[in-house]
């Protein structure tokens, strides 16, 4: 089937590199972002049959992003499930974290790290919406569908990924609030 | 419009998600209010920065000459002098599998009872032997044969132990041939599937366990084969688990692998 294989590589080859790039960022070593972007494209390339929608990247990093948990399910599920959405703003995500959780991490050399190292020390879920929104422009919707959560909860996590990196950056010299 | 509300919607402001009116009642509340203005600031600021600082990582060279030879199935066979490494040559291999499960379910369907005779090859268990031809390229394309690497069988057998909710048993055949090179976790059917890893010469052969779920969990299943594209597949099940020993090596070498394999499980 050339035609298949020639529509592949025109519509999902040419955003290979930013799925590399979310990889690289959910994953944080190059190591396993290879692995798993090779698992991904392989996936990519076998389920393609069944791509019928008309935005091939959020396509490819949808694939990117599944594998990319798959991997930190298998290897690294501490990583994962690190809610800290409205109810617990500031608060540890859970009460079996330790010492080098990303948050403590974050707040204790706070203002020494430079914006890289705050994304890269945000829990992976918001992690995740920052960059594929200010790295790959993705709207709240795209967001949404691409991580299979709703658009109030895209909104709240990059609302949240702002804070803490404000906060981490030193940048945040607002003042008190006045409401 | 107040602080409180216009801080909810202000992430969604700057990114431009909030319809006109929402839109305007912010901008308004922000025109006249210096906390929330600043914060409107604080925002843009830090979007700036993310677009201007944060790493754009790049995928090594190698990586993506590997991941485009993984689509170069439909070019003719390269003359052997023109760089074709070994790497290519394997991805390629790996890809016509790939590209053959790929194929729309009829056509594999079709295909299938083409290739092995009608009967021999119930179509139910199509899904669980692309999933476990899959595992099996990917543990030779990604570098990522083993978890533990080790001929031992003591080693191996107590890994499995915490990651999977079954027992394994791991038997090196080094005596007959069948070296145990290690093990590894693997996911087939949605479940957790031990994967030991033997060598043959310099071909690899996957034998993948893991519990018989549904109604055929309580019924031992005879021996079946399957070849598809280089690729031969044994799988049988006993005592409430399933079997499938993978690999390229020739069938005859993967049929005595198969007996020692029934001997033991």
């Amino acid at each position: 089937m050339p035609g298949q294989v020639a529509s592949f590589e025109q519509l999902v080859l040419p955003h290979m590199r930013a799925g590399y790039n979310l990889a690289r960022w959910l994953l944080r070593n190059d190591h396993d972002a290879e692995d798993v972007m090779q698992e991904a494209m392989v996936r990519a390339f076998r389920f393609f049959d069944g791509f019928r929608g008309d935005n091939p990247r959020a396509w490819l990093l949808t694939v990117v992003r599944n594998s990319a948990y798959t991997f930190l399910q298998q290897n690294r599920a501490r990583e994962l499930g690190t809610e800290f959405d409205e109810e617990v703003h500031g608060e540890p995500a859970s009460a079996d974290r330790t010492e080098e959780t990303p948050e403590v991490l974050l707040l204790r050399s706070a203002q020494q790290r430079s914006l890289n190292e705050a994304v890269e020390a945000l829990p992976v879920e918001f992690r995740e919406v920052f960059v594929l929104r200010e790295m790959e422009g993705l709207s709240y919707k795209e967001i949404a569908d691409l991580a299979r959560i709703p658009i109030g909860t895209v909104m709240s996590r990059l609302s949240r990924a702002r804070r803490q990196l404000q906060a981490a950056v030193g940048r945040r010299e607002r003042g008190g609030s006045a409401s | 419009m107040i602080c409180a509300e216009t801080r909810k919607l202000i992430d969604a402001y700057v990114d431009n998600e909030l319809d006109l009116r929402g839109a305007l009642e912010v901008e308004e509340h922000i025109a006249r209010c210096p906390a929330c203005g600043a914060e409107e600031r604080a925002l843009r600021e830090l979007q700036a920065s993310a677009r201007a600082n944060l790493t754009r990582y790049s995928m090594s060279p190698e990586l993506e000459a590997r991941l485009r030879a993984l689509l170069q199935v439909e070019e003719p066979p390269a003359p052997a002098a023109s760089g074709n490494s070994s790497t290519a040559r394997v991805a390629r291999r790996a890809l016509r599998a790939w590209k053959w499960a790929a194929l729309a379910p009829l056509a594999a369907a079709a295909a299938v009872l083409f290739a092995v005779g009608p009967g021999l090859w119930p179509r139910r268990s199509e899904a669980v032997e692309d999933a476990v031809i899959a595992a099996h390229v990917r543990s030779l394309l990604a570098n990522h044969l083993t978890d533990v690497a080790s001929s031992d069988q003591h080693t191996v057998k107590p890994w499995f132990q915490g990651k999977l909710d079954y027992s394994v048993s791991v038997t090196d055949w080094a005596a007959e041939g069948f070296p145990l090179v290690g093990g590894r976790l693997d996911y087939v059917e949605d479940t957790p599937a031990a994967a030991l890893v033997y060598k043959r010469a310099q071909h690899v052969i996957n034998l993948f366990v893991w519990p018989s779920k549904g109604e055929r969990a309580s019924s031992d299943e005879p021996v079946r084969r399957l070849c598809r594209r280089g690729y031969c597949a044994y799988r049988w099940s006993k005592e409430g688990m399933r079997y499938w020993a993978v690999s390229d090596v020739n069938d005859a070498d993967l049929k005595t692998f198969v007996e020692l394999a029934r001997r033991e499980h």
